[in-house]
């Protein structure tokens, strides 16, 4: 197995972001981590951008 | 760890500021040379009545106020040092492991008793806790020049100016928050910073498009595979300013022991584990 990971650059590399990815994905999964991108709070007003999309999709 | 691999660690990280002198030591220089010449400018440009009745009012301020409450305030001051520190940190990381296969002295320092672990280290520890020291230094010469400056012109103006003093307290407790919150940022932003090392480590050319490039493809393959979205989610996740930000020592704890924290920690450490290990090929 080791030899196979480290048989050249690319097989590390591949193994090392599948690990990676898999952690995040398992961790996410478990977590329910959700991104907070699409709600923007701040003191002056609230910006949710998914009841925007709802918004547009009910006028659609 | 004994004594002789301290100082191999020691000469590792001064070879580090060597090579790197350009980044950590001549360029906050130069921005600290560009903000005086500004705050020269701006004080030519204003009247004495202005400049009596703002150190007066500067002085009146601060007299007797805790230096520990009002540091944050000093904080605003960092920006452009932090913004320069973070733009030649990207540089650094992008180049460290590169520059070395590039100019083949990857061998030379593969020859000597010096292990891969140890060398990505020294670049974490670089870019963490070494180099931020020479920019909070810039910035306490800037502030004692500052400082000096203004009790001078204060004097001049026979003002008394043992508010200042004051001032003078809270913006070098300002540096030590500062410094404490890049170290912060360090550790919080460990994935990120794994993943440009890796892509050092790997890229025989263009580390920086290659650690994009994969990053979307990458993004593209989980959202293919999995049908989710958590390593956009991840990175959005950590992508707020206040979660490494240091304004209070209290803040100290609270920021460097949570869950959040320890997950990055762990993540960026395969990214680490992942570069250390790319270290033996060599083109």
């Amino acid at each position: 197995m080791k030899n196979i990971i480290l048989k050249n650059r690319y097989t590390l590399l591949v193994t090392v972001l599948t690990v990676y990815i898999v952690v995040l994905v398992i961790e996410g999964s478990i977590t329910g981590r959700q991104a907070q991108v699409l709600n923007f709070e701040n003191p002056f007003f609230d910006l949710h951008i998914k009841d925007l999309e709802e918004l547009v999709e009910r006028h659609t | 760890m004994n004594k002789f691999h301290l100082l191999q660690f020691r000469a590792l990280l001064k070879r580090e500021m060597l090579e790197h002198r350009n980044l950590f030591i001549v360029a906050p220089a130069i921005l600290a040379g560009l903000v005086l010449l500004f705050s020269v400018w701006a004080m030519t440009r204003m009247g004495q009545d202005l400049i009596s009745v703002g150190i007066e009012y500067m002085a009146l301020l601060f007299n007797g106020l805790s230096p520990l409450e009002m540091a944050p305030i000093f904080m605003f001051l960092a920006i452009p040092f932090i913004g320069v520190f973070y733009f030649c940190a990207i540089i650094y990381l992008m180049n460290s492991l590169y520059q070395d296969r590039q100019e083949l002295s990857i061998l030379f320092w593969q020859s000597m008793p010096v292990s891969n672990l140890n060398t990505v280290l020294s670049k974490l520890v670089t870019i963490g806790i070494v180099a931020p020291l020479f920019y909070i230094a810039t910035m306490f010469v800037l502030y004692v020049i500052a400082m000096l400056w203004l009790t001078i012109l204060g004097w001049s103006y026979d003002i008394e100016v043992a508010g200042l003093g004051y001032m003078f307290l809270a913006a070098v407790a300002s540096l030590i928050f500062v410094y404490l919150s890049i170290i912060t940022t360090t550790l919080w932003l460990l994935p990120t910073i794994g993943w440009v090392i890796l892509f050092s480590a790997f890229a025989k050319r263009t580390p920086i498009m290659w650690a994009i490039g994969v990053f979307i493809l990458v993004g593209f393959l989980e959202e293919f595979i999995f049908g989710t979205q958590f390593l956009g989610n991840f990175v959005e996740s950590r992508s707020t300013p206040m979660q490494y930000l240091i304004l209070d020592f209290q803040d100290v704890v609270e920021r460097l022991i949570n869950y959040d924290m320890l997950f990055g920690i762990l993540v960026g450490s395969i990214l680490l584990a992942g570069a250390v290990y790319m270290r033996r090929f060599i083109d």
